[in-house]
């Protein structure tokens, strides 16, 4: 066991961890924030994304202890209290959440996009999404949903300045 | 617990270059090093076992990416995916390594994933390595005992298997200044965007007017290794590139390749592909204008 230094979702976390485990597996055995899901383990489904500093990552291609000292951001850390981000928002409107179960994903790269470009085309949608496989909506929803979200997102940005 | 278990490992943070070395020393064959380990994770979880992964990520002085238009281009170790995408250096003098970074895995995966992790995996199948076997380069190793530059054109064996020693750490790759006219691209073939390619090919070509002097093709997926197409190469060497070579280097190609029946593709769909995929892969290099996309 090696001792671990991390923050998560803005709250610090100190915790001895198996250099075998991956970051997944802390999150949701050792935390129990199982909104990161695991779908297929092997990197190929996107369902556990997560932010590392920022970037969209697939946690469960990481061992726990490479995330020494980052800053992540998981889906528990999208909403504030109640008040829902807008691509959670969105996803709800557009009727884009079927089973749920890559939902976090989609709304963690959703998020990401957004808050770099919120006025994003429709490829860039598409490449947002790409990654993380969906067997429900087909997608249309997912894209219809991310594009609410960019167009509330300016209406907030223009409403604030 | 994870549905995977994966067997037990002990996780090495070095915190320099001769640190790392030293454990690589001290651990040879009973270890592997972490970059990005989009790779090595998946082999752990599935088929692969070993006692001590070396991680690189507390090592400073391996993310470098620069380019020099007097000394070329050099990539650290640690250099991801995503950061070659980033660079318009990359976009504007080796396209075909940008193209393929482009297309690479998905975003997460880009983030995460090193460019000389891929050189290193040894698949036939590496983007980004089929793109930079076709420019050229050299890798950087360094063990104990000092510092060796190897080509990439000896550096790939046979499937997953490289000219590194096992008590050497890659360093950096370096990729020398394009030629006066070199013009490059690359290009694949999959069954969904983030699947690997069944077969993918780059071409770098030294132009000059409509003739071309010196070419490296190299194609994907048709071998053991990534593999160049000497025949080919030969058939552009000193021609010009007209639509009719073009047909003829198209009918070549597949005595140059070796395709297998796998996962992703038949051996007779890719040697049926091949030809018209290299006929493509140049035309893309020769139709690139200035500052394209």
């Amino acid at each position: 066991m090696k001792l671990l230094n991390l923050t998560i979702n803005g709250r610090k976390h100190t915790k001895a961890v198996s250099p075998s485990m991956t970051l997944l597996d802390f999150l949701r055995e050792e935390l129990n924030l199982t909104g990161t899901k695991n779908g297929c383990d092997k990197g190929a489904c996107g369902c556990c994304s997560v932010m590392i500093d920022d970037k969209p990552m697939l946690s469960c291609l990481l061992p726990a202890l490479e995330a020494e000292g980052a800053a992540i951001t998981t889906i528990e850390g999208i909403a504030k209290g109640n008040a829902l981000h807008p691509v959670q928002e969105a996803m709800i409107e557009m009727g884009a959440i079927q089973c749920g179960f890559c939902t976090p994903a989609m709304v963690i790269n959703g998020v990401h996009m957004l808050a770099k470009n919120n006025n994003p085309d429709d490829d860039e949608v598409k490449e947002c999404i790409s990654a993380t496989v969906c067997r429900c909506t087909g997608y249309n929803s997912i894209e219809k949903a991310l594009h609410l979200a960019a167009s509330k997102m300016r209406r907030a940005a223009h409403d604030g300045s | 617990m994870s549905s995977r278990v994966m067997r037990d490992f002990d996780l090495l943070l070095p915190e320099s270059i001769e640190e790392t070395i030293a454990l690589l020393a001290r651990h040879k064959d009973k270890s592997a090093v972490l970059a990005g380990g989009t790779d090595l994770l998946v082999a752990l979880k599935f088929d692969y076992s070993i006692d001590n992964v070396i991680s690189l990520a507390l090592v400073p002085g391996l993310d470098e990416l620069d380019f020099d238009p007097a000394r070329g281009l050099t990539i650290g170790a640690k250099v991801t995916i995503a950061d070659v995408l980033r660079s318009q250096d990359v976009k504007d003098n080796y396209p075909a390594l940008w193209q393929a970074a482009q297309v690479f895995a998905t975003p997460q995966l880009r983030n995460t994933a090193t460019v000389l992790g891929n050189i290193l995996r040894a698949s036939p199948a590496g983007d980004c390595s089929a793109a930079l076997y076709a420019t050229g380069g050299s890798l950087l190793l360094k063990n104990a005992k000092g510092c060796r530059n190897i080509d990439l054109d000896d550096f790939w064996i046979s499937y997953g298997v490289t000219a590194r020693c096992v008590d050497e750490l890659a360093i950096s790759l370096h990729v020398p200044v394009p030629a006066q006219g070199e013009k490059s691209a690359f290009r694949r073939m999959t069954r969904t965007t983030e699947d690997l390619s069944k077969i993918n090919a780059a071409v770098c070509l030294q132009m000059a007017g409509e003739t071309c002097h010196k070419a490296r093709v190299v194609m994907g997926c048709v071998g053991p290794t990534l593999l160049r197409l000497p025949k080919v190469e030969k058939m552009l060497a000193g021609a010009a590139v007209t639509p009719e070579l073009l047909r003829d280097i198209s009918n070549v190609v597949i005595s140059e390749i070796a395709p297998i029946d796998d996962q992703r593709s038949s051996a007779e769909y890719r040697n049926k592909v091949a030809g018209v995929l290299v006929k493509r892969v140049i035309e893309a290099a020769l139709n690139a204008k200035e500052n394209d996309q």
